[in-house]
């Protein structure tokens, strides 16, 4: 007997795609992938189309009207696993810069008749609607990492993703460090590796693509802003980016508004 | 009986396409919308943001075309530095420009249009996606995965990363180019132009096969809007925008970008979240116009590429004397046109010596409270406006994106094919095909992307004239 081919569904909510698509960046093993797995269809959002059961669903994008409630909590029940890609599924995404603000205002200024367009008042990430298997970040996500994911979880083992910080990337690469040696602030002492400490190696500061760090000392790292000359409003900044609504970024934001 | 039917927006798809159509009491088709329902609210949270961010965050509202709004965000950053870039910079930027062209539109042709062409419309939709091509038929597939790829590793080579590089900056780029990377890139350009001509042969044997069908595609006279160079040569990073009507012709060129307001409203309706652009001096809603490939390639005097202006030759034989290309299916056409210009374009960049010289940025600070950067995305016109205070903090933004502008356009075609193909109270598998076939036609972003390895989503309904639904189909 042919062993069946596990099925794996991508379902999208409000973000850019950018992350879906690093699936299709993965030129040199998307034949080999179209070989070993069944991509489903990315099947819309209806109660009568979600034609699970799948192994593994990909989540991308946050939560932002009262539909996606309902339809996240339809693709929970038909996903044996339920893996988040990027940083919207995983925290809210740049979208979640509304949640400070008041999404009624926005509304109407952008649009005429606002009264039709339904939405929460916040942008929130799939895992506080539903339970999430694994939460894959980056804003967008590695081709890599989700390649190691699905492998992972094909295989029932448990994915080997770092979750120490960018500053060990940048010493793997040997990169000389943007702050101690250039004052330029980073956010790597408290991000999640993943990027290759890219912003650092143009000279840059990096700016959390990643999300926070397991147990970020995030206050240790805004004092050493304000040493740098950095001002709160700047700090706010600074932490409040792709991943503002991740808890340990949030709360740091919230601190320096 | 009320012929006007309003549609109450309860039925939200995020993010994915909807579709109504209206019947009168004969049945006949009398309208036809194509609704967008995904709000992420961009122009209103950059607000407060800083000047220097815009760039990385702007990147974010697409992951297909990033590079595109990287690029044009930049420009609106040397707009407020009030600076001239380093010669070198322009050209990376260029090279990267286009490689977002190749990537982009090899992904429109290679992975999401030809599979409908060589499987055929009524063929299963679970296999009907990339995946399906690769099945049927493994080189054709492969050579067009690595063609997207070339344009990728463009943008890997220079930016480091594929999707939201950080790598251009208000007054230039941040890392100069290196002969080793300029050489691996050129080694691609034989292969590129090659799979570029094979994409263009295979679409004239499907202009055969679906000549048919192509003539309810779209097929109407609009206003064409994209930039040209000074000399009138097909343009995308820079030059100035020329206006062309249905007939052929100009009527309003070398328009300063920074005036664009003057030129293009935006208007909404209740039933959508994409916004309207018209052009002001026709009003709304006569003044429908289309921007991307089917429009750039109707404007343009010449392409000053050699293999690609022959091409545009023979497009341009197709309108007859003196005409536009009206019909939205020949989009497919113009934009393999400009992925050969592109390709070719890319190996005179990158046998420049120039683009090697290590100054690729300038400095300064704050200087204008008022910036536009303008430049051609894949799908059309790009616009980012920037409002500034002295320290740089973001006061207001306006961002008038590719898709957009082609709405009005996007719906004309729609309800086009609903007028040609609806019968009766039913919609049918083969209805839903052609209607998907005909949105494609403008690579639409926000399809593109949520079918990227499958189908698009698509929820369409029928109504009577007493707005009762008679049939509505999803997947």
């Amino acid at each position: 007997m042919v062993p069946k081919k596990p099925k794996i569904a991508v379902f999208k909510f409000a973000s850019c795609d950018g992350c879906q698509l690093s699936l299709l960046d993965a030129e040199d093993e998307l034949l080999l992938v179209a070989g070993a797995v069944e991509i489903a269809n990315f099947l819309e959002a209806s109660r009568r189309v979600v034609k699970g059961p799948y192994d593994i669903g990909l989540v991308e994008g946050s939560i932002t009207t009262p539909h996606d409630v309902e339809r996240v909590r339809e693709i929970r029940k038909e996903c044996r696993v339920l893996i988040t890609i990027g940083a919207c599924a995983t925290a809210g995404g740049i979208q979640a810069l509304r949640n400070w603000k008041d999404v009624k205002e926005f509304t109407r200024i952008v649009y005429a008749s606002p009264e039709y367009i339904s939405t929460l008042d916040r942008s929130m990430p799939v895992g506080s609607y539903v339970h999430v298997d694994f939460e894959l970040r980056g804003c967008p996500i590695n081709k890599y990492q989700l390649l190691e994911v699905l492998n992972a979880f094909l295989n029932n083992r448990k994915p080997t993703i770092p979750t120490y910080s960018v500053c060990m990337e940048c010493k793997l690469k040997g990169t000389v460090c943007v702050m101690v040696a250039g004052g330029t602030p980073c956010l790597g002492p408290a991000t999640q590796a993943g990027c290759g400490a890219l912003c650092p190696s143009y000279a840059r500061g990096c700016y959390g693509c990643f999300g926070p760090m397991e147990n970020p000392n995030t206050s240790a790292l805004s004092r050493h802003f304000t040493e740098l000359g950095e001002s709160n409003l700047d700090i706010m900044l600074a932490f409040r980016g792709f991943n503002a609504y991740a808890e340990a970024f949030r709360k740091e934001s919230d601190a320096h508004e | 009986m009320s012929k006007t039917v309003t549609i109450a927006p309860v039925t939200r798809i995020e993010g994915h396409a909807k579709i109504t159509i209206h019947l009168d009491d004969k049945g006949t088709v009398t309208d036809a919308r194509f609704h967008v329902n995904e709000f992420r609210g961009f122009e209103k949270f950059c607000e407060g943001r800083l000047m220097w961010e815009m760039a990385g965050i702007t990147s974010r509202i697409c992951g297909i075309c990033p590079t595109s709004h990287l690029i044009t965000s930049a420009k609106a950053g040397d707009d407020i530095l009030a600076v001239a870039i380093p010669p070198t910079a322009e050209k990376l930027r260029r090279l990267i420009t286009l490689a977002q062209w190749i990537q982009s539109h090899a992904l429109s042709f290679f992975h999401l249009s030809s599979p409908d062409f060589l499987l055929g419309f009524d063929s299963d939709p679970a296999t009907r996606n990339i995946f399906g091509l690769i099945a049927k038929d493994k080189e054709f597939a492969r050579r067009g995965i690595r063609l997207r790829k070339f344009g990728q590793e463009i943008i890997e080579v220079l930016g480091s990363r594929r999707i939201h590089t950080p790598w251009a900056v208000a007054g230039g780029v941040r890392e100069p180019f290196e002969v080793s990377k300029r050489d691996y890139l050129l080694a691609w350009i034989p292969e590129a132009r090659e799979t570029a001509l094979l994409a263009l042969k295979t679409l004239k044997s499907i202009h055969e096969n679906f000549s048919t069908d192509i003539p309810n595609y779209g097929n109407f006279r609009s206003l064409f809007v994209g930039l040209v160079a000074p000399d009138g040569a097909l343009e995308y990073y820079d030059g100035t925008i020329r206006i062309m009507d249905g007939g052929g012709n100009i009527i309003a060129d070398k328009i300063d970008p920074h005036s664009y307001s003057d030129q293009f409203g935006e208007a909404t309706e209740d039933w959508s979240y994409l916004k309207f652009p018209y052009y002001k001096p026709l009003g709304y809603p006569q003044g429908m116009y289309r921007v991307g490939p089917l429009a750039r390639v109707n404007i343009c005097d010449y392409i000053d590429t050699p293999l690609a202006e022959e091409e545009r030759q023979i497009f341009k034989a197709m309108a007859g004397q003196a005409e536009a290309v009206n019909n939205s299916f020949y989009y497919h056409y113009a934009r393999l046109i400009e992925l050969l210009f592109a390709v070719e374009k890319a190996e005179a960049l990158l046998n420049d010596p120039e683009i090697l010289n290590p100054h690729v940025r300038s400095k300064a600070m704050i200087n204008r409270l008022m910036g536009i950067g303008v430049s051609e995305a894949p799908r059309g016109t790009l616009f980012h406006q920037y409002w500034v205070d002295e320290n740089g903090v973001l006061q207001k933004v306006n961002l008038i994106i590719a898709t957009a502008q082609n709405n009005l356009a996007m719906n004309r075609t729609v309800r086009q094919l609903a007028m040609r193909y609806i019968d009766g109270n039913k919609i049918t598998d083969g209805i839903l095909n052609r209607i998907e076939a005909g949105i494609r036609c403008f690579d639409p972003c926000l399809s593109c992307s949520t079918h990227a390895a499958g189908q698009m989503p698509l929820h369409v309904q029928l109504f009577d004239a007493d707005h009762r639904l008679l049939d509505e189909i999803r997947r």
